[in-house]
Protein backbone atom coordinates (compact mmCIF):
# COMPACT_ATOMS: atom_id res chain seq x y z
CA UNK A 1 0.00 0.00 0.00
CA UNK A 2 3.04 2.73 0.83
CA UNK A 3 4.34 1.68 -2.32
CA UNK A 4 0.99 2.52 -4.26
CA UNK A 5 1.18 5.84 -1.95
CA UNK A 6 4.13 6.79 -3.19
CA UNK A 7 3.08 6.75 -6.48
CA UNK A 8 0.98 9.10 -6.09
CA UNK A 9 2.49 11.42 -3.80
CA UNK A 10 4.95 11.12 -7.48
CA UNK A 11 2.12 11.95 -9.39
CA UNK A 12 0.60 14.59 -7.56
CA UNK A 13 4.00 16.56 -8.50
CA UNK A 14 4.07 15.75 -11.63
CA UNK A 15 1.41 17.12 -12.76
CA UNK A 16 1.54 20.39 -10.62
CA UNK A 17 4.63 20.90 -12.75
CA UNK A 18 2.99 21.91 -16.03
CA UNK A 19 1.70 25.55 -15.52
CA UNK A 20 0.04 26.38 -18.63
CA UNK A 21 -1.66 23.43 -19.10
CA UNK A 22 -3.64 24.37 -15.93
CA UNK A 23 -4.66 27.22 -17.18
CA UNK A 24 -5.62 26.64 -20.95
CA UNK A 25 -7.59 23.33 -19.51
CA UNK A 26 -9.44 25.93 -16.69
CA UNK A 27 -10.26 28.38 -19.66
CA UNK A 28 -11.42 25.55 -22.07
CA UNK A 29 -13.99 23.73 -19.64
CA UNK A 30 -15.36 27.07 -18.87
CA UNK A 31 -16.12 27.42 -22.53
CA UNK A 32 -17.58 24.45 -22.91
CA UNK A 33 -19.46 24.92 -19.60
CA UNK A 34 -21.15 27.98 -20.59
CA UNK A 35 -21.56 26.72 -24.10
CA UNK A 36 -23.59 24.42 -22.76
CA UNK A 37 -25.68 26.57 -20.65
CA UNK A 38 -26.45 28.88 -23.51
CA UNK A 39 -27.96 25.81 -25.23
CA UNK A 40 -29.73 24.31 -22.58
CA UNK A 41 -31.60 28.23 -21.86
CA UNK A 42 -31.95 28.90 -25.91
CA UNK A 43 -33.83 25.14 -25.62
CA UNK A 44 -36.08 26.11 -22.92
CA UNK A 45 -36.95 29.37 -23.66
CA UNK A 46 -40.47 29.81 -23.32
CA UNK A 47 -40.38 26.30 -22.18
CA UNK A 48 -40.81 25.35 -18.33
CA UNK A 49 -40.66 22.04 -17.78
CA UNK A 50 -39.33 19.13 -19.92
CA UNK A 51 -38.90 15.42 -19.53
CA UNK A 52 -40.14 16.03 -15.82
CA UNK A 53 -36.53 19.07 -15.11
CA UNK A 54 -37.08 22.12 -15.82
CA UNK A 55 -34.58 24.86 -16.87
CA UNK A 56 -32.85 25.94 -13.29
CA UNK A 57 -31.78 21.85 -12.33
CA UNK A 58 -30.85 21.43 -15.99
CA UNK A 59 -28.29 24.09 -15.37
CA UNK A 60 -27.03 22.55 -12.55
CA UNK A 61 -26.50 19.34 -14.23
CA UNK A 62 -24.16 21.23 -16.26
CA UNK A 63 -22.09 22.71 -13.88
CA UNK A 64 -22.10 19.32 -11.96
CA UNK A 65 -21.14 17.45 -15.06
CA UNK A 66 -18.00 19.87 -16.13
CA UNK A 67 -17.00 18.75 -12.05
CA UNK A 68 -17.62 15.21 -12.34
CA UNK A 69 -15.71 15.28 -16.19
CA UNK A 70 -12.52 16.17 -14.16
CA UNK A 71 -12.81 12.84 -12.08
CA UNK A 72 -13.33 10.76 -14.80
CA UNK A 73 -9.84 11.69 -16.97
CA UNK A 74 -8.44 8.92 -17.17
CA UNK A 75 -4.66 8.33 -18.56
CA UNK A 76 -4.65 4.50 -17.90
CA UNK A 77 -5.85 3.13 -21.75
CA UNK A 78 -2.68 5.60 -23.17
CA UNK A 79 -0.34 4.50 -20.57
CA UNK A 80 -1.10 0.57 -21.17
CA UNK A 81 -0.82 1.52 -25.18
CA UNK A 82 2.92 3.24 -24.97
CA UNK A 83 4.42 0.71 -22.39
CA UNK A 84 3.65 -2.16 -24.44
CA UNK A 85 4.80 0.16 -27.86
CA UNK A 86 7.88 0.99 -26.00
CA UNK A 87 8.38 -2.43 -24.47
CA UNK A 88 8.31 -1.04 -20.99
CA UNK A 89 5.59 -3.58 -20.09
CA UNK A 90 8.03 -6.21 -19.35
CA UNK A 91 10.11 -4.11 -16.71
CA UNK A 92 6.68 -2.77 -15.61
CA UNK A 93 5.71 -6.69 -14.56
CA UNK A 94 9.20 -7.58 -13.59
CA UNK A 95 8.65 -4.82 -10.52
CA UNK A 96 7.77 -5.96 -6.64
CA UNK A 97 4.10 -4.11 -7.37
CA UNK A 98 1.24 -4.59 -9.51
CA UNK A 99 1.70 -2.25 -13.11
CA UNK A 100 -1.94 -1.96 -13.05
CA UNK A 101 -2.03 -0.76 -9.06
CA UNK A 102 0.81 1.51 -10.38
CA UNK A 103 -1.35 2.89 -13.31
CA UNK A 104 -4.58 3.23 -11.12
CA UNK A 105 -2.31 5.05 -8.26
CA UNK A 106 -1.29 7.11 -10.75
CA UNK A 107 -4.67 8.10 -11.90
CA UNK A 108 -5.44 9.13 -8.28
CA UNK A 109 -2.44 11.35 -8.04
CA UNK A 110 -3.66 12.66 -11.46
CA UNK A 111 -6.95 13.54 -10.47
CA UNK A 112 -6.14 14.91 -6.65
CA UNK A 113 -3.78 17.39 -8.50
CA UNK A 114 -6.88 17.96 -10.98
CA UNK A 115 -9.10 18.63 -8.34
CA UNK A 116 -7.05 21.84 -6.92
CA UNK A 117 -6.30 22.80 -10.52
CA UNK A 118 -9.59 22.34 -12.40
CA UNK A 119 -12.45 21.43 -10.30
CA UNK A 120 -12.52 24.01 -7.77
CA UNK A 121 -11.76 26.72 -10.56
CA UNK A 122 -14.15 25.60 -12.55
CA UNK A 123 -16.91 25.33 -9.51
CA UNK A 124 -16.09 29.13 -8.59
CA UNK A 125 -16.14 30.07 -12.07
CA UNK A 126 -20.04 28.35 -12.60
CA UNK A 127 -21.25 29.83 -9.25
CA UNK A 128 -20.11 33.24 -10.56
CA UNK A 129 -21.24 33.35 -14.24
CA UNK A 130 -23.87 30.38 -14.59
CA UNK A 131 -25.53 29.90 -10.87
CA UNK A 132 -24.39 28.04 -7.69
CA UNK A 133 -25.02 24.25 -7.84
CA UNK A 134 -27.00 23.74 -5.06
CA UNK A 135 -28.15 20.22 -4.12
CA UNK A 136 -31.88 19.67 -4.42
CA UNK A 137 -31.63 17.98 -1.25
CA UNK A 138 -28.94 17.97 1.02
CA UNK A 139 -29.86 14.88 2.53
CA UNK A 140 -28.74 12.98 -0.25
CA UNK A 141 -25.64 13.97 -0.19
CA UNK A 142 -23.92 10.11 1.13
CA UNK A 143 -26.19 9.07 -1.49
CA UNK A 144 -24.23 11.18 -4.10
CA UNK A 145 -20.66 10.95 -2.80
CA UNK A 146 -21.06 7.01 -2.49
CA UNK A 147 -22.47 6.57 -6.24
CA UNK A 148 -20.11 8.83 -7.72
CA UNK A 149 -17.15 6.59 -5.73
CA UNK A 150 -18.76 3.74 -7.49
CA UNK A 151 -19.00 5.91 -11.29
CA UNK A 152 -14.81 6.49 -10.54
CA UNK A 153 -14.42 2.64 -10.23
CA UNK A 154 -16.84 1.60 -13.18
CA UNK A 155 -15.23 4.44 -15.55
CA UNK A 156 -11.98 3.31 -14.42
CA UNK A 157 -12.56 -0.24 -15.29
CA UNK A 158 -13.95 0.14 -18.99
CA UNK A 159 -11.10 2.39 -19.62
CA UNK A 160 -8.49 -0.32 -18.37
CA UNK A 161 -10.02 -3.02 -20.03
CA UNK A 162 -10.28 -0.84 -23.63
CA UNK A 163 -6.44 -0.24 -22.47
CA UNK A 164 -5.73 -3.86 -22.38
CA UNK A 165 -6.78 -4.24 -25.76
CA UNK A 166 -3.60 -2.57 -26.41
CA UNK A 167 -1.81 -6.06 -25.65
CA UNK A 168 -3.53 -7.37 -28.63
CA UNK A 169 -3.77 -4.96 -31.28
CA UNK A 170 -0.61 -2.79 -30.32
CA UNK A 171 -2.27 1.15 -31.08
CA UNK A 172 -5.66 1.68 -29.38
CA UNK A 173 -5.96 5.28 -30.55
CA UNK A 174 -9.18 5.13 -32.61
CA UNK A 175 -10.82 2.56 -29.86
CA UNK A 176 -10.12 5.32 -27.16
CA UNK A 177 -12.20 7.29 -29.12
CA UNK A 178 -14.85 4.87 -29.88
CA UNK A 179 -14.83 4.15 -25.68
CA UNK A 180 -15.19 8.44 -25.40
CA UNK A 181 -18.03 8.96 -27.65
CA UNK A 182 -19.97 5.64 -26.87
CA UNK A 183 -19.51 7.33 -22.89
CA UNK A 184 -20.70 10.87 -24.05
CA UNK A 185 -23.40 9.93 -26.06
CA UNK A 186 -24.71 6.68 -23.69
CA UNK A 187 -23.68 7.74 -20.11
CA UNK A 188 -25.81 11.19 -20.14
CA UNK A 189 -23.05 13.81 -19.67
CA UNK A 190 -24.21 15.89 -22.33
CA UNK A 191 -27.44 15.09 -22.91
CA UNK A 192 -29.74 13.24 -20.14
CA UNK A 193 -31.12 9.73 -21.35
CA UNK A 194 -34.83 11.03 -20.33
CA UNK A 195 -34.67 13.29 -23.51
CA UNK A 196 -34.12 10.09 -25.38
CA UNK A 197 -37.15 8.32 -26.48
CA UNK A 198 -38.38 5.72 -23.78
CA UNK A 199 -37.74 2.56 -25.55
CA UNK A 200 -34.20 3.88 -26.55
CA UNK A 201 -33.66 5.00 -22.74
CA UNK A 202 -34.76 1.80 -21.34
CA UNK A 203 -32.35 -0.25 -23.47
CA UNK A 204 -29.57 2.32 -22.39
CA UNK A 205 -30.21 1.57 -18.57
CA UNK A 206 -29.20 -2.43 -19.13
CA UNK A 207 -25.62 -0.79 -20.10
CA UNK A 208 -23.19 0.49 -17.48
CA UNK A 209 -22.44 3.93 -19.21
CA UNK A 210 -25.50 5.30 -17.43
CA UNK A 211 -23.97 4.74 -14.42
CA UNK A 212 -20.98 6.48 -15.28
CA UNK A 213 -22.55 10.26 -15.30
CA UNK A 214 -26.05 10.17 -14.83
CA UNK A 215 -26.95 8.61 -11.81
CA UNK A 216 -25.20 10.78 -9.34
CA UNK A 217 -26.35 13.56 -11.05
CA UNK A 218 -30.03 12.32 -11.42
CA UNK A 219 -29.36 12.29 -7.43
CA UNK A 220 -27.62 15.82 -7.04
CA UNK A 221 -30.53 17.34 -8.99
CA UNK A 222 -33.42 15.21 -7.19
CA UNK A 223 -34.98 14.08 -10.12
CA UNK A 224 -36.61 10.51 -9.15
CA UNK A 225 -37.21 9.60 -5.69
CA UNK A 226 -34.69 7.72 -3.29
CA UNK A 227 -36.41 4.21 -4.16
CA UNK A 228 -35.51 5.24 -7.87
CA UNK A 229 -32.15 6.02 -6.55
CA UNK A 230 -30.76 2.76 -4.59
CA UNK A 231 -32.40 0.38 -7.24
CA UNK A 232 -29.98 1.94 -9.63
CA UNK A 233 -27.03 2.36 -7.63
CA UNK A 234 -27.51 -1.31 -6.58
CA UNK A 235 -27.63 -2.07 -10.71
CA UNK A 236 -24.68 0.31 -10.49
CA UNK A 237 -22.95 -2.38 -8.07
CA UNK A 238 -23.68 -5.29 -10.05
CA UNK A 239 -21.94 -3.65 -12.63
CA UNK A 240 -19.19 -2.93 -10.95
CA UNK A 241 -18.81 -6.70 -9.90
CA UNK A 242 -19.06 -7.68 -13.38
CA UNK A 243 -16.49 -5.52 -14.43
CA UNK A 244 -14.69 -6.22 -11.58
CA UNK A 245 -14.63 -9.94 -12.73
CA UNK A 246 -13.75 -9.14 -16.60
CA UNK A 247 -11.22 -7.07 -15.53
CA UNK A 248 -9.38 -10.09 -13.40
CA UNK A 249 -9.98 -12.50 -15.88
CA UNK A 250 -8.16 -10.35 -18.83
CA UNK A 251 -5.59 -9.12 -16.02
CA UNK A 252 -4.73 -13.12 -15.66
CA UNK A 253 -4.72 -13.56 -19.15
CA UNK A 254 -2.80 -10.92 -21.06
CA UNK A 255 0.11 -10.79 -17.98
CA UNK A 256 0.42 -14.68 -18.82
CA UNK A 257 1.59 -14.12 -22.68
CA UNK A 258 2.93 -10.03 -23.53
CA UNK A 259 4.06 -9.54 -26.39
CA UNK A 260 6.52 -6.57 -26.58
CA UNK A 261 7.72 -5.40 -29.57
CA UNK A 262 11.35 -5.07 -30.51
CA UNK A 263 11.73 -8.32 -28.52
CA UNK B 1 6.56 32.91 -64.42
CA UNK B 2 7.12 29.57 -65.83
CA UNK B 3 9.80 29.08 -62.83
CA UNK B 4 6.62 29.71 -60.44
CA UNK B 5 4.38 27.09 -62.81
CA UNK B 6 7.42 24.84 -62.51
CA UNK B 7 7.49 25.07 -58.77
CA UNK B 8 3.80 24.32 -58.29
CA UNK B 9 4.30 21.46 -60.67
CA UNK B 10 6.57 20.14 -58.02
CA UNK B 11 4.63 20.74 -55.21
CA UNK B 12 1.80 18.21 -56.95
CA UNK B 13 4.52 15.74 -57.46
CA UNK B 14 5.09 15.71 -53.84
CA UNK B 15 1.76 16.00 -52.82
CA UNK B 16 0.63 13.05 -54.94
CA UNK B 17 3.70 11.16 -53.83
CA UNK B 18 3.20 12.09 -50.04
CA UNK B 19 -0.50 10.89 -50.65
CA UNK B 20 0.68 7.61 -51.62
CA UNK B 21 2.63 7.06 -48.56
CA UNK B 22 0.09 7.81 -46.34
CA UNK B 23 -1.96 5.65 -47.86
CA UNK B 24 0.68 3.09 -47.40
CA UNK B 25 1.07 4.03 -43.76
CA UNK B 26 -2.70 3.58 -42.56
CA UNK B 27 -2.21 -0.32 -43.83
CA UNK B 28 0.74 -1.17 -41.34
CA UNK B 29 -2.20 -1.64 -38.64
CA UNK B 30 -5.05 -3.03 -39.40
CA UNK B 31 -6.87 -2.78 -36.14
CA UNK B 32 -6.54 0.80 -36.29
CA UNK B 33 -8.31 1.16 -39.60
CA UNK B 34 -10.99 -0.50 -38.36
CA UNK B 35 -11.51 1.55 -34.87
CA UNK B 36 -11.22 4.60 -37.42
CA UNK B 37 -13.88 3.36 -39.57
CA UNK B 38 -16.13 2.93 -36.20
CA UNK B 39 -14.93 5.70 -34.05
CA UNK B 40 -15.39 8.34 -36.61
CA UNK B 41 -19.19 7.82 -37.83
CA UNK B 42 -19.64 6.96 -34.37
CA UNK B 43 -18.76 10.34 -33.08
CA UNK B 44 -21.56 12.09 -35.53
CA UNK B 45 -24.14 9.54 -35.24
CA UNK B 46 -23.50 11.23 -31.36
CA UNK B 47 -23.81 14.24 -32.34
CA UNK B 48 -26.77 13.53 -34.79
CA UNK B 49 -28.72 11.56 -32.92
CA UNK B 50 -28.55 14.53 -29.77
CA UNK B 51 -29.69 16.86 -32.15
CA UNK B 52 -32.68 14.67 -32.97
CA UNK B 53 -33.86 13.94 -29.47
CA UNK B 54 -33.40 17.31 -27.95
CA UNK B 55 -35.48 18.72 -31.28
CA UNK B 56 -38.18 16.04 -30.66
CA UNK B 57 -38.24 16.80 -26.97
CA UNK B 58 -38.13 20.61 -26.92
CA UNK B 59 -39.70 21.41 -31.08
CA UNK B 60 -37.52 23.53 -32.23
CA UNK B 61 -33.85 25.57 -31.76
CA UNK B 62 -34.18 29.51 -32.39
CA UNK B 63 -36.57 29.64 -34.74
CA UNK B 64 -34.69 26.37 -36.67
CA UNK B 65 -36.28 23.01 -37.03
CA UNK B 66 -34.76 19.73 -37.77
CA UNK B 67 -34.98 19.46 -41.24
CA UNK B 68 -32.32 23.35 -41.20
CA UNK B 69 -30.59 21.47 -38.24
CA UNK B 70 -29.86 18.71 -40.00
CA UNK B 71 -28.47 20.83 -43.14
CA UNK B 72 -26.00 22.49 -40.11
CA UNK B 73 -25.07 20.14 -39.39
CA UNK B 74 -23.60 18.85 -42.48
CA UNK B 75 -22.14 21.24 -43.66
CA UNK B 76 -20.84 21.88 -40.16
CA UNK B 77 -19.28 18.05 -40.12
CA UNK B 78 -18.72 17.75 -44.02
CA UNK B 79 -16.17 21.34 -43.34
CA UNK B 80 -15.08 19.67 -40.37
CA UNK B 81 -13.58 16.53 -42.18
CA UNK B 82 -12.13 18.31 -45.01
CA UNK B 83 -10.22 20.11 -42.04
CA UNK B 84 -9.04 17.28 -40.39
CA UNK B 85 -7.46 15.63 -43.86
CA UNK B 86 -5.63 18.46 -44.27
CA UNK B 87 -4.74 20.79 -41.78
CA UNK B 88 -5.15 18.40 -38.59
CA UNK B 89 -1.47 18.49 -37.61
CA UNK B 90 -2.13 22.06 -36.61
CA UNK B 91 -3.29 20.05 -33.25
CA UNK B 92 0.16 18.27 -32.74
CA UNK B 93 2.13 21.77 -33.66
CA UNK B 94 3.30 21.71 -29.67
CA UNK B 95 4.80 17.92 -29.92
CA UNK B 96 6.89 19.08 -32.78
CA UNK B 97 8.00 22.26 -31.49
CA UNK B 98 9.31 20.13 -28.29
CA UNK B 99 10.54 17.39 -30.17
CA UNK B 100 12.60 19.60 -32.13
CA UNK B 101 10.70 17.50 -35.60
CA UNK B 102 11.31 21.21 -37.39
CA UNK B 103 14.50 20.13 -37.75
CA UNK B 104 13.75 17.83 -40.77
CA UNK B 105 11.35 20.45 -42.79
CA UNK B 106 13.76 23.13 -42.23
CA UNK B 107 16.68 21.39 -44.37
CA UNK B 108 14.58 20.30 -46.89
CA UNK B 109 13.61 23.05 -49.90
CA UNK B 110 10.26 22.98 -49.91
CA UNK B 111 7.72 25.72 -47.27
CA UNK B 112 7.97 24.54 -43.98
CA UNK B 113 4.35 25.04 -43.41
CA UNK B 114 3.53 22.78 -46.65
CA UNK B 115 5.64 19.71 -45.71
CA UNK B 116 4.45 20.09 -41.87
CA UNK B 117 0.78 19.65 -43.24
CA UNK B 118 1.19 17.36 -46.74
CA UNK B 119 3.95 14.87 -45.68
CA UNK B 120 1.40 13.87 -42.52
CA UNK B 121 -1.83 13.88 -44.75
CA UNK B 122 -4.53 12.18 -42.61
CA UNK B 123 -6.05 10.34 -45.09
CA UNK B 124 -8.45 9.09 -42.44
CA UNK B 125 -10.27 12.03 -42.28
CA UNK B 126 -12.54 10.53 -45.24
CA UNK B 127 -13.98 8.27 -42.31
CA UNK B 128 -15.83 12.10 -41.55
CA UNK B 129 -16.68 13.22 -44.63
CA UNK B 130 -19.16 9.94 -45.64
CA UNK B 131 -21.41 10.76 -42.31
CA UNK B 132 -21.00 14.29 -43.24
CA UNK B 133 -22.02 13.84 -46.66
CA UNK B 134 -25.18 12.08 -45.56
CA UNK B 135 -26.77 14.04 -42.93
CA UNK B 136 -25.95 16.87 -45.10
CA UNK B 137 -28.06 15.32 -47.95
CA UNK B 138 -30.32 14.23 -45.49
CA UNK B 139 -30.89 17.53 -44.60
CA UNK B 140 -31.08 19.06 -48.12
CA UNK B 141 -34.06 16.03 -48.33
CA UNK B 142 -35.86 17.15 -45.36
CA UNK B 143 -35.25 21.38 -46.32
CA UNK B 144 -36.74 20.83 -49.60
CA UNK B 145 -33.88 22.54 -51.19
CA UNK B 146 -34.25 22.87 -55.13
CA UNK B 147 -30.81 21.84 -56.08
CA UNK B 148 -29.19 24.00 -59.08
CA UNK B 149 -25.87 24.92 -60.40
CA UNK B 150 -25.76 28.38 -58.29
CA UNK B 151 -27.24 26.29 -54.85
CA UNK B 152 -23.93 23.52 -56.17
CA UNK B 153 -21.35 26.23 -56.37
CA UNK B 154 -22.66 27.88 -53.25
CA UNK B 155 -22.46 25.06 -50.94
CA UNK B 156 -18.44 24.16 -53.14
CA UNK B 157 -17.21 28.17 -52.20
CA UNK B 158 -18.75 27.46 -48.47
CA UNK B 159 -16.87 24.63 -47.84
CA UNK B 160 -13.44 25.59 -49.12
CA UNK B 161 -13.81 28.99 -47.13
CA UNK B 162 -14.70 26.91 -44.00
CA UNK B 163 -12.07 24.65 -44.41
CA UNK B 164 -9.91 27.53 -44.55
CA UNK B 165 -11.53 29.11 -41.45
CA UNK B 166 -10.99 26.12 -39.45
CA UNK B 167 -7.15 25.47 -40.68
CA UNK B 168 -6.15 28.95 -40.08
CA UNK B 169 -7.67 28.74 -36.59
CA UNK B 170 -5.71 25.13 -35.97
CA UNK B 171 -2.60 26.66 -36.81
CA UNK B 172 -2.62 30.07 -35.19
CA UNK B 173 -3.66 27.97 -31.94
CA UNK B 174 -0.59 25.71 -32.81
CA UNK B 175 1.73 28.55 -33.59
CA UNK B 176 1.40 29.92 -29.58
CA UNK B 177 3.76 26.81 -28.85
CA UNK B 178 6.34 28.32 -30.39
CA UNK B 179 5.91 30.86 -27.67
CA UNK B 180 5.29 28.80 -24.89
CA UNK B 181 7.34 25.98 -25.15
CA UNK B 182 4.80 23.75 -24.41
CA UNK B 183 3.16 20.91 -25.90
CA UNK B 184 -0.84 21.25 -25.00
CA UNK B 185 -2.57 19.36 -26.80
CA UNK B 186 -6.08 21.22 -27.19
CA UNK B 187 -7.48 19.78 -30.65
CA UNK B 188 -10.12 17.84 -28.38
CA UNK B 189 -10.73 21.42 -26.15
CA UNK B 190 -10.94 23.11 -30.11
CA UNK B 191 -13.14 20.46 -31.99
CA UNK B 192 -15.81 20.51 -28.60
CA UNK B 193 -16.13 24.58 -29.30
CA UNK B 194 -15.98 24.43 -32.69
CA UNK B 195 -19.03 21.53 -32.60
CA UNK B 196 -20.71 23.56 -30.29
CA UNK B 197 -20.46 26.64 -32.36
CA UNK B 198 -20.57 25.58 -35.61
CA UNK B 199 -23.30 22.43 -35.81
CA UNK B 200 -25.98 24.61 -33.59
CA UNK B 201 -27.21 28.44 -34.68
CA UNK B 202 -24.99 30.61 -32.76
CA UNK B 203 -28.02 32.69 -32.24
CA UNK B 204 -28.93 30.83 -29.71
CA UNK B 205 -26.19 32.68 -27.26
CA UNK B 206 -25.95 35.91 -26.02
CA UNK B 207 -24.84 38.84 -28.25
CA UNK B 208 -21.70 39.02 -26.58
CA UNK B 209 -20.65 36.16 -28.06
CA UNK B 210 -22.11 36.39 -30.90
CA UNK B 211 -20.14 39.49 -31.54
CA UNK B 212 -16.89 37.43 -30.76
CA UNK B 213 -17.75 34.46 -33.07
CA UNK B 214 -18.73 37.19 -35.96
CA UNK B 215 -15.74 39.09 -35.68
CA UNK B 216 -13.13 38.10 -33.48
CA UNK B 217 -12.79 34.45 -33.77
CA UNK B 218 -14.84 34.05 -37.08
CA UNK B 219 -16.08 31.01 -36.57
CA UNK B 220 -19.74 31.76 -37.23
CA UNK B 221 -18.60 32.30 -41.02
CA UNK B 222 -18.05 28.83 -40.91
CA UNK B 223 -21.49 27.33 -40.87
CA UNK B 224 -23.91 29.53 -39.28
CA UNK B 225 -24.37 32.96 -41.76
CA UNK B 226 -23.71 30.72 -44.90
CA UNK B 227 -26.32 28.21 -44.01
CA UNK B 228 -28.68 30.65 -42.54
CA UNK B 229 -28.79 32.68 -46.12
CA UNK B 230 -28.68 29.97 -47.82
CA UNK B 231 -31.41 29.07 -46.26
CA UNK B 232 -33.67 32.54 -45.80
CA UNK B 233 -33.49 32.06 -42.07
CA UNK B 234 -33.13 35.47 -40.60
CA UNK B 235 -29.75 35.79 -38.56
CA UNK B 236 -29.66 39.94 -37.98
CA UNK B 237 -26.82 40.20 -39.79
CA UNK B 238 -25.63 38.64 -43.12
CA UNK B 239 -28.33 37.67 -45.28
CA UNK B 240 -28.38 37.60 -49.24
CA UNK B 241 -27.11 35.44 -51.97
CA UNK B 242 -23.36 36.31 -51.63
CA UNK B 243 -22.77 35.56 -48.03
CA UNK B 244 -20.79 32.01 -49.12
CA UNK B 245 -18.23 33.80 -50.85
CA UNK B 246 -18.08 36.26 -47.53
CA UNK B 247 -17.02 33.16 -46.10
CA UNK B 248 -14.21 32.66 -48.78
CA UNK B 249 -12.53 35.64 -48.59
CA UNK B 250 -12.70 35.46 -44.37
CA UNK B 251 -11.22 31.55 -45.10
CA UNK B 252 -8.42 33.26 -47.10
CA UNK B 253 -7.72 36.06 -44.46
CA UNK B 254 -7.51 33.78 -41.60
CA UNK B 255 -4.79 31.50 -43.77
CA UNK B 256 -2.50 34.59 -44.79
CA UNK B 257 -2.87 35.52 -40.64
CA UNK B 258 -1.95 32.50 -39.90
CA UNK B 259 0.90 32.03 -42.14
CA UNK B 260 1.99 35.17 -41.07
CA UNK B 261 2.23 34.31 -37.35
CA UNK B 262 2.99 30.48 -38.00
CA UNK B 263 6.67 32.25 -40.07
CA UNK B 264 6.78 35.04 -37.18
CA UNK B 265 6.72 31.95 -34.96
CA UNK B 266 9.24 30.02 -36.24
CA UNK B 267 12.27 32.49 -36.57
CA UNK B 268 11.98 32.04 -32.51
CA UNK B 269 12.64 28.14 -33.10
CA UNK B 270 15.38 26.88 -31.42
CA UNK B 271 14.71 23.08 -32.06
CA UNK B 272 15.23 20.95 -28.93
CA UNK B 273 18.54 20.53 -26.49
CA UNK B 274 21.87 18.88 -27.62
Amino acid sequence: MKKYLYVVKTQIIKSMTYEFNVYGNILMQTIIMITSAFFWKALYAGQGNVGGVDADSMLTYIIVSSLLSVLFLTNVERRIQLSVQKGTVATDMMKPINPFGVYFAEDIGNIIALVFQNMLPILIIGCLLIKVPKMADIRDLPLFLLSVVLSFLINWLISALFGMIAFTAVNIDALIQVKKHLIRLLSGSIIPLWFFPPAVSKVLGAFPFVYIYQLPLSIYIGKGDCAEHLMQMGIQSIWLAILCGIFLFVHNRVTKKVMVQGG
Amino acid sequence: MKKALCELGHYFEVTMHVIKMAFLTIIEYPSNIAGWLISNPLQFIVGFATIKFVVEAFGEINGWNYGQLAFLYGISVISHALSMIFFVQGWFMGYFVIEGEFDRYLTRPLGVLYQFFFTNINIFGITDLIPGILVFVYGCVKCQVHVNAWFLLQVIVMLIGATLIRGGIYILIGSTSFHTRNAVDFGQYTQEIMDKTTMYPISMYPESIQFILTFLIPIGWVSFYPVSSLLGIGNGFANGLLVPFLTLLIGILMMLLAGAYFKAGLKKYESAGN
